[in-house]
């Protein structure tokens, strides 16, 4: 697909320019965010924009959806320029910004939602909102895609491709939008999901529609994209066709990172026969998973593959006390426990690494010691008061050994990266001395070389303690664990194997079959 | 970094300070006697107190609205014990007593059968104040009070200070320790901020609550009590006066320091209390001063709302590049 704009000539590539943004500069105080950056885009052309947490992507968003204005640069949109000082003169141009979570209003239904802002075809207070006709228009642009959804359905009521597609048509309610782009949509949705929203993008294509595409996830710029874009350190490091990448064997990960090395995963452990710290027993929540049973062991990952909405995320909390398991047995250490909350699974051994660390994980506005030693107050205190230096002595130890950048204690975890953040959970975990640790999506929203640190700091923890993974990415389940279990729809699919096939992981996990067994 | 960025506020704090003395000096120079700072710490130890309470509910992200009429109940509670001759440290605990169970309910109404917690304390406040007028009708009380001992409160001095401020620095001093020195203050911390992340790293967040509401309520009534030291006689409105000074105090505080602590609490406290007492002592009618207060909280939330700094940030250009 990519074949006829990648052999396209260089002078009928500037004729097709919707977009051509050069000399973009953007400063924060000493910071200097983008330095001289210039980016392009073609009609009609889907153009991912690549780059590790802080390579200054998002930055250039933000200034295309005039949201920051930029300190220097010109930026043209169909031939005449534009200065996009605010988010309303972006709209005017024809920019449309899908964020990666969309802010939608719950209440409201899918149409209301689309022409949220526009109900009426007059301003004033009393313009009235005519709830058929806007049935009626929204109605009439989702039949331009080969896509079925309810639209009078409340949002909250959705699922997160069909609010990922809600938002889309909102961002698509101006007759002239010309440049989309989504931020991250495939974040929170399922293989099926990204299949139907990568259906949606194509036939925005087709129709000329611009989209800037923004991944952490490499494969996806294979599938999809015509061309890509990397960023780095603030500078535009690269840009290529998807069909000269493949013809030159380019690699992507490379040229994101400064080294020269991609994401790699540490050695698989050659002990197989440690003892079992963590058994289920036909586990079960009723409506969220089933006859769940494995057994996990000092000495090796146990990695669980199931995607959003497999039940892998409850299982994760029921293991952890935030869900009471309504059948079977948890048993730790040889004895079965029943946890009431997640402070009892804590003072048992247990510790999560929670899939969502923002909302789950971490306390934002405070600092590394602070959430380094919150899991642990009475290691963190003597007699009740806190031993302030001992902690930070502590807390600096396992930022270290985590490798967080930058090694800076005192600061707010507002201020790291996704991946710097995600470690600071894992030295809490380290500072708190469970003897099983439950890593959930540990790598969602972190850049490649913060990847094979966590992946290397799991192994390294696995050695002594019992680890399991739960991700929703096959990829890493498959990479990271020595022994894997694929969920499907609440039901495990096949037993626990050593040494599993990646597809057939795949399988289990997105189609719930097991090759040469029964299916589900 | 972080400590520059406290000299700053420490200076702003100090420069406030100073602005206000020299405002109400110019007009009248009783206000810097000895006679009128004494008067004036004694107001800031009832409000102080009242507002070193609701500081913690504010930490885990709360509202209480009920302290007032809590608080009302607790001065009633305290002058009928001493009405009825029971001996001072009976009736003084009876009136914290009275405090803490309102506390309790509150906390346990919002953390843990998760009602909302602007109206339901509205209701125990109301509750309150219902109850307060069992002991006597409405009508004051202030039998045995001379008898009683409880004037002391207010007159005696410990080590060169009134008692009242006295009380004032220890219950700070107790606070601060609970709140920033020991396990439990990151664990009120932590809640606020993201509860459901405190949740999951083990702190025991609606126990927390319950706890801040308590304390709240108790310091109430602890504030109320050094009030009715002062005016010899048990009101069933005296606490309503507490309401808006203590807001004003802990906002006041939170935007000055960047978040809502002891210190904090204190340093909102002084200011709040040396204008309400530069307005009484230029004879300003009391509603003008509640005007003032409020204004000046509103002023303070918004400074501390991160939004609303950011976008009054974003209207000043300039002072975004000078931080």
């Amino acid at each position: 697909m990519a074949e006829g704009t990648g052999t396209g000539t260089r002078a009928g590539a500037e004729a097709g320019e919707i977009l051509s943004m050069s000399g973009i500069e953007k400063r924060f105080g000493d910071v200097k965010a983008l330095e001289n950056v210039g980016f392009d885009l073609r009609h009609g052309e889907i153009h991912a924009l690549l780059g590790v947490n802080g390579a200054g992507k998002s930055t250039l968003i933000k200034i295309l959806s005039g949201v920051y204005a930029k300190d220097g640069g010109v930026i043209e949109i169909g031939g005449e320029s534009y200065d996009l000082g605010s988010p309303r003169a972006a709209i005017e141009a024809g920019v449309a910004v899908v964020q990666q979570h969309p802010e939608l209003v719950g209440d409201l239904s899918g149409a209301e939602n689309i022409f949220l802002g526009s109900e009426a075809p007059r301003p004033g207070l009393f313009a009235r909102v005519n709830r058929r006709d806007i049935a009626a228009r929204a109605a009439q642009l989702l039949s331009r895609f080969p896509i079925e959804i309810d639209l009078s359905r409340k949002v909250a009521d959705m699922p997160a491709v069909e609010r990922e597609i809600v938002a889309i048509l909102h961002a698509l309610r101006l007759e002239n939008t010309r440049i989309l782009i989504l931020d991250e949509p495939t974040s929170t949705l399922t293989e099926r999901e990204k299949a139907s929203l990568f259906a949606m993008m194509a036939m925005l294509k087709a129709r000329g529609i611009a989209i800037i595409y923004i991944t952490h996830r490499l494969e996806e710029v294979y599938e999809i994209a015509d061309r890509f874009t990397v960023f780095r350190g603030g500078r535009n490091v690269a840009c290529h066709t998807v069909a000269e990448a493949r013809a030159r064997d380019i690699s992507i990960p490379n040229l994101m990172l400064d080294s020269k090395t991609g994401l790699t995963f540490p050695p698989r452990s050659d002990r197989a026969d440690g003892e079992i710290v963590l058994e289920t027993r036909g586990l079960g929540v009723e409506g969220l998973f089933q006859d769940v049973s494995f057994q996990a062991r000092k000495g090796e990952i146990l990695g669980i593959f199931g995607l959003v909405g497999s039940g892998v995320d409850e299982l994760s909390k029921a293991l952890f006390g935030a869900i009471r398991p309504d059948r079977g047995q948890i048993v730790l250490k040889g004895r079965e426990t029943r946890f009431t909350s997640p402070a009892q699974a804590l003072k048992a051994g247990v510790f999560l690494v929670p899939g969502d660390r923002r909302t789950e994980g971490l306390t934002l506005d405070e600092n590394v010691v602070f959430n380094t030693v919150l899991a642990n107050l009475s290691r963190a205190s003597a007699g009740g008061l806190l031993r302030f230096g001992a902690n930070r002595r502590a807390a600096t130890e396992l930022a270290q050994k985590v490798d967080l950048y930058p090694l800076k204690p005192d600061r707010n975890l507002r201020g790291f990266s996704g991946g710097n953040q995600q470690k600071v959970v894992i030295a809490r975990g380290l500072y708190r001395e469970a003897d099983v640790y439950i890593f959930v999506e540990p790598t969602v929203g972190v850049d490649i070389g913060a990847r094979s640190r966590i992946y290397a700091l799991m192994r390294e923890i696995s050695k002594d303690k019992a680890v399991i993974v739960i991700s929703s990415d096959c990829d890493e389940v498959h990479g990271v664990a020595d022994r894997t279990l694929a969920l499907y729809r609440g039901r495990p699919i096949g037993a626990p194997m050593r040494g599993e096939d990646r597809d057939r992981l795949l399988h289990a996990g997105i189609m719930g079959s097991e090759t040469g067994g029964k299916a589900a | 970094m972080i400590r520059n960025q406290l000299i700053w506020r420490l200076g702003a704090f100090a420069a406030l300070v100073a602005l206000i003395t020299v405002l109400f000096a110019m007009q009248n120079s009783a206000y810097v006697s000895e006679g009128n700072i004494r008067a004036l710490m004694r107001h800031m130890s009832v409000q102080g107190l009242a507002a070193l309470g609701l500081t913690f509910v504010i930490v885990v992200r709360h509202f209480d609205l009920s302290f007032p009429g809590v608080a009302s109940l607790g001065a009633m509670t305290l002058g009928w014990l001493i009405a009825i001759g029971m001996p001072l440290w009976v009736a003084v605990t009876g009136g914290l007593a009275m405090g803490f169970a309102f506390g309790l309910v509150n906390g346990i109404a919002v953390a843990r059968l998760g009602l909302p917690d602007i109206v339901t304390t509205i209701a125990t406040g109301g509750l309150a104040i219902g109850f307060s007028y069992f002991y006597s009708n409405g009508t004051s009380i202030s039998q045995n009070f001379f008898m009683s001992g409880l004037l002391d409160l207010n007159d005696s001095k410990i080590i060169g200070l009134d008692m009242p401020f006295a009380i004032l620095i220890g219950t700070a001093l107790i606070a601060c320790l609970l709140l920033h020195a020991s396990r439990f203050g990151a664990g009120f911390y932590a809640t606020g901020q993201n509860r459901l992340s405190a949740r999951f790293a083990g702190v025991p967040t609606t126990t927390l609550i319950i706890l801040a509401f308590a304390l709240c309520a108790t310091l109430a009534s602890l504030s109320i009590t050094l009030l009715v030291a002062s005016s010899g006689a048990a009101n069933v409105t005296a606490g309503n006066q507490l309401l808006m000074p203590a807001f004003a105090a802990v906002y006041l505080g939170a935007a000055l320091f960047g978040r809502p602590s002891v210190g904090a609490t204190l340093s909102g406290t002084l200011l709040m209390s040396m204008m309400l007492n530069g307005f009484t002592l230029l004879a300003i009618p009391y509603y003008y001063s509640d005007a003032i207060v409020s204004t000046v909280l509103i002023t303070a939330i918004a400074i501390f709302d991160p939004r609303i700094s950011a976008a009054l940030r974003r209207l000043w250009p300039s002072q975004r590049q000078a931080a």
